[in-house]
This record gives structure tokens, sequence and C-alpha cells, in this order.
């Protein structure tokens, strides 16, 4: 149950990040400058934000079960 | 196949080209504004046109320019002067009639040389005739026939009016899209073969994979909002397409919730894949159905669920294609990552 | 003993136990009237097309009231029990049967429940009708088979709600816009279409939960 609840708290975080990512780069004019370049930008930025999310996600399971291997030993 | 490294390299030799070729290669150039964007008849008009990635210096002062209203009617400029690479002036004697019976009409620019190859802006000028007579416009057309016109031979992407640079998107956004549905099938595929079966392994595939396809599908939904914003005006703008990803993710939310919510591992490996299974029929006519019955912004729609062929050209093709295969093999690395783990974890549980 | 004599049997003692347990259904007579109570105590006036989606939202959560309990009452021992006398696809036809009635029971009482506090927005009852009984069979379709399911897991009643509305979306939005035809707020040519997909959903998902749940079945 505790691994439902941190997963989910996880996820939520996840998405409330993204949103913030893309809140920051809401300043119209300087989205549009330059011909749109940095809506091409803020979307690379987006992946790679979810991306390393992702990893400290895949960091903290792969601690935990190191932990449990440990414990064993 | 999770083992083996050749089609993980695959995946990010492709990417890799994706990033460089739709990065670096430039647009081709085309027409950004135009002032005055109105226009009366009987009167003579400078257009100020801005031009994105031209360089109207090295045309050899040969920039032909035209109105166009339809493919019969085109009206060509008495006069073109360049004034640096991203600005010309062209200079347009509007007639007195109007051959069209509206009283508002919107003209096409059309900018041709030998360097730039041909740009086209839709609509660009909207021209207000006072006293309406199409048979006297007919009859006073001076027409321009608009011929010869120059291809731009570099290596390019297509210039899209509101679009602009944001159009590299397409090999940033629409692959996740891709992606997800292809690692939700095979989540799916492995859930069938885990009921034939028995076999946990498979079980343990389904719902690695799953976990790849939400990831992407949440880049999708992410990427999708930015580039929303600049383009439609709105973040999330009730499109069939963003429904459909957004109830993707809510089942396979429920899925995991489900998958979390049993001990024994047996029980929770079936019922999941059964939840999977259903929920995948559940899905297909959100897929295949709804998207042909209602209108969509995303292009190809109203009666196409797929991409249209009027909006990719053979350069894009060529970044596109690889990009779809790039992130798909992505995804599939992340889920046999996942994949790993969660074996690793089962043997660590059986030491208990 | 034949399928459909199999059927009726576990038809009729669903009911009976229904009947005999009457607090059940008390319980869902009562949701609905407090649910209508409310919506007109705080909106007095109810634009029509307001009334259009009002209407699916409270069937969609009497819906789910109705059948979270429909696999949860039959206990351990007593499925058992079934499983050595009756085909288990017989087990589903009846509990689906018996919520597609429940359902189109609720979806007119809802329907009664609006038009006498609000006044009756309906132009075509019988496209109302036909829409009401297509909802009524995605839904108790859906609920049945995921209720099924999630009996197996703790907290049924919320993984329930999580696991099955995703599911009836694409459902839910078509009778959204074909009882707005059936109130005169939308004039539609395409309304074949509609009814056509709609019936083929309610289709899709049948044949799967039948194909799916012998698998459910085998504990």
């Amino acid at each position: 149950m505790t691994n439902l609840f941190q997963r989910s708290v996880f996820l939520f975080f996840l998405l409330l990040s993204a949103s913030c990512l893309s809140a920051q780069t809401n300043d119209p004019d300087f989205m549009q400058s330059v011909g749109k370049i940095y809506v091409a930008v803020g979307v690379i930025l987006a992946i790679f934000a979810v991306i390393v999310l992702f990893l400290i996600y895949l960091d903290r399971k792969l601690t935990k079960l190191e932990n449990q291997i440990k414990d064993h030993e | 196949m999770v083992y083996q490294t050749w089609w993980k390299a695959l995946g990010v030799v492709l990417l890799v080209y994706t990033f460089i070729a739709g990065l670096l290669i430039p647009l081709k150039p085309g027409i950004s504004s135009v002032h005055p964007s109105n226009a009366a008849t009987g009167e003579e008009v400078v257009l100020e046109i801005n031009g994105y990635n031209t360089l109207f210096t090295r045309s050899g002062e040969e920039v032909r320019a035209w109105l166009k209203m339809d493919d019969a009617y085109a009206l060509g400029a008495s006069g073109v002067e360049i004034v640096d690479d991203q600005h010309i002036r062209a200079r347009f004697y509007i007639p007195a009639f109007l051959p069209d019976s509206g009283r508002v009409r919107d003209f096409t620019l059309l900018l041709d040389d030998p360097f730039n190859g041909a740009c086209v802006l839709p609509s660009a000028v909207f021209i207000t005739q006072d006293s309406i007579d199409p048979a006297m416009g007919k009859a006073q057309w001076v027409n321009a026939p608009i011929k010869g016109l120059h291809a731009n031979d570099g290596l390019s992407f297509p210039f899209r009016n509101i679009l602009k640079e944001s159009i590299r998107n397409t090999y940033f956004h629409v692959p996740l899209w891709f992606a997800m549905v292809f690692l939700f099938l095979f989540s799916v595929g492995y859930s069938v073969r885990y009921l034939r079966t028995g076999t946990h392994d498979n079980d343990r595939r389904a719902h690695a994979l799953a976990v790849g396809g939400v990831l992407f599908g949440m880049m999708g939904l992410v990427t999708g909002a930015i580039w929303a914003k600049n383009t439609w005006g709105a973040y999330w703008s009730w499109d069939v397409k963003q429904n459909m990803t957004a109830i993707a993710l809510l089942i396979y939310f429920a899925y995991f919730i489900l998958r979390g919510s049993f001990e024994d591992p047996e029980k929770r490996a079936r019922l999941a894949a059964v939840y999977n299974l259903f929920a995948f029929v559940a899905l297909i006519p959100l897929i295949y159905v709804i998207p042909r019955l209602t209108d969509s912004l995303h292009p190809g729609s109203g009666g196409n669920p797929a991409f249209g062929s009027d909006d990719l050209d053979n350069t894009m093709r060529m970044v596109f294609y690889p990009a779809i295969l790039g992130w798909t093999l992505l995804g599939f690395w992340i889920a046999s990552v996942v994949y790993r783990m969660e074996r690793l974890r089962d043997r660590v549980l059986e030491f208990y | 003993m034949n399928m459909g004599k199999e059927i009726w049997n576990l038809l009729r003692k669903d009911l009976m136990l229904e009947l005999r347990m009457g607090y059940a259904l008390s319980g869902i007579l009562l949701y609905v009237f407090s649910t209508v109570f409310i919506v007109f105590a705080s909106f007095i006036q109810l634009p029509n097309t307001v009334w259009n989606i009002l209407f699916w939202v409270v069937l969609l959560f009497a819906s789910v009231n109705a059948i979270v309990k429909s696999f949860v009452q039959e206990s351990g021992n007593r499925q058992l029990y079934y499983y050595s006398l009756v085909n288990p696809v017989s087990v589903l036809l009846a509990k689906m049967a018996y919520n597609v009635g429940l359902l189109f029971l609720i979806s007119l009482l809802i329907w009664a429940g609006l038009a006498f506090v609000g006044g009756n927005p309906v132009r075509d009852p019988e496209l109302f009708l036909l829409a009401m009984f297509l909802g009524s069979s995605g839904f108790a379709i859906t609920f049945t088979f995921v209720s099924a399911i999630s009996a197996k897991a703790d907290h049924n009643s919320t993984l329930l709600a999580i696991m099955s509305f995703p599911l009836v979306i694409p459902i839910l939005m078509t009778l959204v816009k074909l009882s707005a035809n059936a109130l005169g707020l939308m004039n539609d040519t395409g309304l074949q279409k509609d009814i056509i997909l709609l019936c083929a959903m309610d289709g899709l998902l049948l044949g799967a939960a039948l194909i799916l749940f012998p698998f459910l079945w085998t504990d």
C-alpha cells in the first residue's frame, strides 16, 4: 500500500513539475520570437524533464531493491 | 531481445539523426508578414513585405511579386524594390473593380526569384471594393499569369505561416504518440500471451511496456500542450486526440492501481491482464472510430485519424519516419529496463 | 440444462435476492431522488444543455452505486458452489441482463424525477428512450465486468469507479450527442452513424467480456 501511495505522489509531482515547466514558457512574446523556435526548444526541454524525472523514479526503486538485498545478506 | 544491444544502438543512432537533421535543416524562405494587409480598389498600394529566411539581395534584382485572387486572376507588381535580405517593397496598382461579387476579397501574396524560390502567404491582403461589378472587373483586369516559378533546391523544411520553426516539433511530439500506441499494443499482446500460457514473465513484460507507454503518453501530452498553446492559443483544446491520450493514461493509471491492490502475484497478473485487454477493446472506438466522425484541430482530421499526406513533404518524411522508429525503440529500451528491474525485484522477494 | 434456462434461473435468483433485501433497491431510489432534489435546489432554472449532461452524470453515478455490489455479495463459498453447477458465461450474462434492466429502470426514474421537478425538455421520446437503452446496456456491460474484476480486490468500490469511468467516456460522449438531438439542442444528420457506433461499442464490450470472463472465474 505504501508503494502505491508513493507512486501516486510521485506521479502527482511529475505532472506538477511538467505543468510548471510549460507555465514558465508562457510568455507569448518570447515564445513567438525568432520564428517560434522556442516552441521547439520548450518541447525538447519538456521531454528531457520527463525523462530525468523518470530516471529519478527508477533510481529510487533500484535503491530500495539494493537495500533489500543488503538486508538479506 | 531484452539483452541485445543492436536495437538500442539503432534507436540512439536514429534519434541522434532526428535531433541533428530535425534541428539543423533550415526552413524554406517564406513570407512572415505584410503591411498593410488592407487595400481598396482603384488605389496604388505599396506592400512592405517581411521575408523569413530569405536572402533578397542575392536574388539578382529579379524578384517578381503577384497578388493572386484565384487560379484565373492574378495581379502583377508594377515594381519591386529590395530593401535588404529580409525586406522588400512591392508596388501594386489595384483596378477599380474586382472580377468578384464579394465586398471584401482575400488575396494570396506570391514572391518568386531564382535564388530563394517561390514563397506564398495565403490571405495576405484583403481588398475592399466600394462598387461591385464583376463583369466590369473581368473586362478591365490586366492579368499577370504566374509562370516560370523557381524551385528552392536546398535541403529545407516547408515554411508554414502559423507554425514557422515549430514545424520541427513534428519529430519531437508526433512520434511520441506513435511510440505510445506501439508500447500499449505490445503490452496488450503480452497480456494475451499471459492469459494463453500462464507464464508469469509475460505479465511482467506487459506491465513494463505499460509503464513505458504511460511515460510516452505523458511526454506527448506535455509537449502537445506547449505546442498547442503557441499555435491554437490554449494548452488544452478538448481535441479528440488529446482526449484519447488522456483517457488512455487514466486507464493505465487505473491498471497500476489495480496491480497495486493485490498481494498474490498470480491473481494480480491474471486480473491485470484481463483488465488490460478489456480496456484496449474499450479504447478501439476512441482510436479508430470517433476521430473519423468528429472534427479535430490536428492535421489529417475530418475523416482520417492518421497524418494527412499534405502535411509532410519528402524532406520531412526523411526525418519523420526515422524519428518514429527511433522514439519507439527508445520506448522499448525504457520498458526493457523496467522489465529487468521488476524481474530482479521478484527474485529478491523469492529470498524471503 | 441448456444455457437459456440457466441464465433465466440465475436472473430470477438475482431478482428474488434483490426483492428480499429491499434496502438495496430503495437505497438507489433514494439516491436518485436526493440527487434530483439537490440539482434543482441549486439550479432552480435548468438550461436544457445542462439538463442533458446532468441526466447522464446522475445515471453514471447511480449505476456505479447499483452495480458495485453485483459480484461482491457473492462470497467465495457461494461462487465455488455456482462454479460446480453452471457455466461461468451464463452467470455473467444473467448479471448483465439483470443490470441492464436495473439501469434502464433507474434511468426512467431519473427522467421522471427531472421531468417532475424541472419540466420535460425531451422533444423526441423514442430517440431518448433508445439512447437510454443503449446507454444503460453499455454502462451495465462495462460496470458488471469491471465489478467482477474489482470484487477480487479490497476497496473495490473506489477501484470500480477508477477503472470503469475512463472506459465509458467514449460511450458517454456519444450518448450526450444522441440525447442532445432528442432534446432538440442539435440537429445532426449523421444520427444513424451514432446509433450504429453505440451498438457496435456495446457489442464489442459484450464480446470482450464474454471471452475474458472465464479467466476471472478460475480461482
